[in-house]
């Protein structure tokens, strides 16, 4: 049988700066406010039953 | 005065009754049925199942809440809907009685609406060995997140006495949903084993039905980065490959025996993957309600799709998988024969998969279900309400308002880590959560509104809803000011 795990050797891999970025909590919080900026916006587009 | 009552108080039953007794309340009795003592923020069992939250922190008792906003509740378990009622009687609902007091007796709740919001049968039966009381964990009920968090505790204490062990996560059937949860323990548990300094020793297995990593049941992503569109498969598999973990794909779940589970692959490849720990979650179906008409004679076939869940205004008409199109989704979520009853969240049978399905040469359908949780049901619920607002206003003339999962968008935040310094979840957004080629011809969606991002962000993000939607569960003031 041949190996049935998925071959993801060619995935992109994180830089060690996309790492630290992803961990650093002063550009975190200001990612913080940008995701849920995102999600409101998106929240408005698709909330709305009566119209 | 007109009775509304709902069935279950998940997500999408919870929010339809507290917005049923705001809109309704004052003229109109609001009920509700559920055979559950607590109410269980579900998303949140993740960190449960990893010893990160007790269970007291993701249930409350209903019974308190439903007191204070004065909402009628029976904790029971609802067996048969009459529709057209039995013998001149009112429509009606039979119930079973689960809570302390008259345990087990059968209830008759008359209805003017009724809003069927079960959610899923966890069918463990459907796979031999599946299932706690099988040989895997699950994390669909706080009680069974308690149970694999001690599992993982076991597992953890022998790498740390230095035996190597595997960990199996992913779904237990070919025709289960809720990828994105198995998702998100798959990565909970490597930041656990990680903290504990053992994850060297523990292979993480991901075994799954999605043809592709980053399919979560609604046919993958397309995302707008950096001027390229990018996909969540691409963006899954590089999470996969930084923090190790292997993936089976396209997998059927066919038995879980003691340390082996036993699958079978969309080429037809069967195959064996021992195990020290599996935390399979089971495939839904409707739960155990059937429905008479006023002769007594059994409609259930008419009401409820073959999967058990109850049928709305969708196109049902089994048409190939290549030929649906985004207005089969339901829309107002009423049933056909009998338009006073609505089925919200998980409840409502889905007119086909959104991921394509496929089969194995031996004919196993291998076929992620469509997610309807959290967000949409959430919306579903309210919809409901709103609907009977109106009929009750203005009759069925009135502007009966509209949720379809085709013109709905859905925020995702899937844990990938607990801690407030070192925590990770990716964040994803999506609109509309059905794909919409017609409107949105390459991708499906839309890219300014599809959306993922992995960070320390999101799991402040998953940490704040969890608060924020227990407060308004709880009907806490200003509840209502949260969004669904």
């Amino acid at each position: 049988m041949n190996d049935p795990m998925e071959d993801i050797n060619r995935a992109p891999l994180p830089t060690e700066k996309t790492l630290k970025q992803r961990k650093n909590v002063l550009m975190q919080l200001m990612r913080f406010a940008a995701i849920n900026i995102k999600m409101i916006k998106m929240i408005r587009k698709g909330h709305h039953p009566m119209e | 005065m007109a009775r509304i009552v709902i069935l279950g108080a998940g997500i999408a039953g919870h929010t339809a009754a507290l917005h049923a007794k705001k809109m309704l309340g004052k003229n109109h009795e609001i009920v509700v049925i559920s055979p559950n003592s607590n109410y269980n923020w579900i998303p949140s069992n993740i960190w449960v199942g990893v010893g990160k939250m007790n269970k007291e922190q993701v249930v409350f008792p209903l019974a308190p809440v439903y007191k204070r906003k004065k909402i009628e509740f029976h904790q029971a378990l609802a067996q048969s809907i009459y529709p057209e009622g039995l013998n001149g009687s009112k429509p009606f609902v039979e119930a079973k009685i689960t809570g302390p007091e008259r345990n087990g007796e059968v209830e008759r709740i008359e209805y003017d609406f009724l809003v069927n919001a079960t959610g899923p049968k966890l069918n463990f039966a459907a796979t031999p060995g599946l299932g706690p009381d099988g040989n895997s964990v699950s994390v669909c009920t706080s009680g069974h997140a308690v149970e694999a968090a001690a599992k993982l505790e076991d597992v953890i204490a022998k790498l740390k006495a230095g035996q190597r062990q595997t960990l199996a996560i992913g779904v237990g059937h070919g025709t289960c949903t809720c990828e994105g949860a198995a998702f998100e323990y798959t990565f909970n548990v490597d930041h656990e084993l990680r903290r504990a300094g053992v994850r060297d020793l523990a292979e993480v297995v991901y075994i799954t039905n999605e043809h592709e990593l980053g399919d979560f049941g609604v046919g993958g992503m397309v995302f707008s980065q950096q001027g390229f569109q990018t996909s969540s498969k691409m963006w899954t598999e590089s999470l996969f490959r930084e923090r190790g973990i292997k993936a089976i794909l396209s997998a059927h779940v066919s038995k879980v025996d003691p340390a082996v589970i036993h699958y079978e692959l969309v080429d037809g490849t069967i195959g064996e993957l021992p195990f020290d720990f599996a935390m399979l979650l089971p495939p839904f179906r409707g739960v155990d309600l059937k429905a008479f008409d006023a002769s007594g004679a059994d409609i259930s076939e008419k009401i409820f799709a073959p999967s058990g869940f109850m049928k709305v205004d969708a196109d049902y008409s089994g048409k190939p998988y290549e030929e649906w199109v985004a207005s089969d989704w339901p829309k107002t979520y009423r049933n056909p024969l009998y338009p006073n009853m609505f089925a919200v969240g998980i409840a409502f049978a889905p007119p086909h998969q959104i991921s394509k399905p496929r089969k194995s040469p031996n004919g196993t359908l291998i076929a992620p279900s469509p997610p309807r949780t959290g967000m949409p049901s959430g919306i579903m619920g309210k919809t409901a309400v709103l609907s009977i607002k109106e009929i009750l206003k203005n009759g069925e003339s009135g502007h009966i308002p509209t949720a379809s999962m085709a013109d709905m968008g859905a925020a995702c935040v899937a844990s990938a880590g607990s801690g407030l310094t070192h925590g990770s979840a990716a964040s994803m957004t999506m609109y509309p959560v059905v794909p919409d080629y017609q409107k949105y011809p390459n991708t499906g969606r839309s890219l300014d509104d599809t959306y993922g991002e992995i960070g320390l962000a999101g799991h402040w993000i998953k940490l704040l809803l969890h608060y924020m939607f227990i407060y308004k569960a709880k009907a806490r003031f200003g509840w209502f000011l949260i969004p669904e």
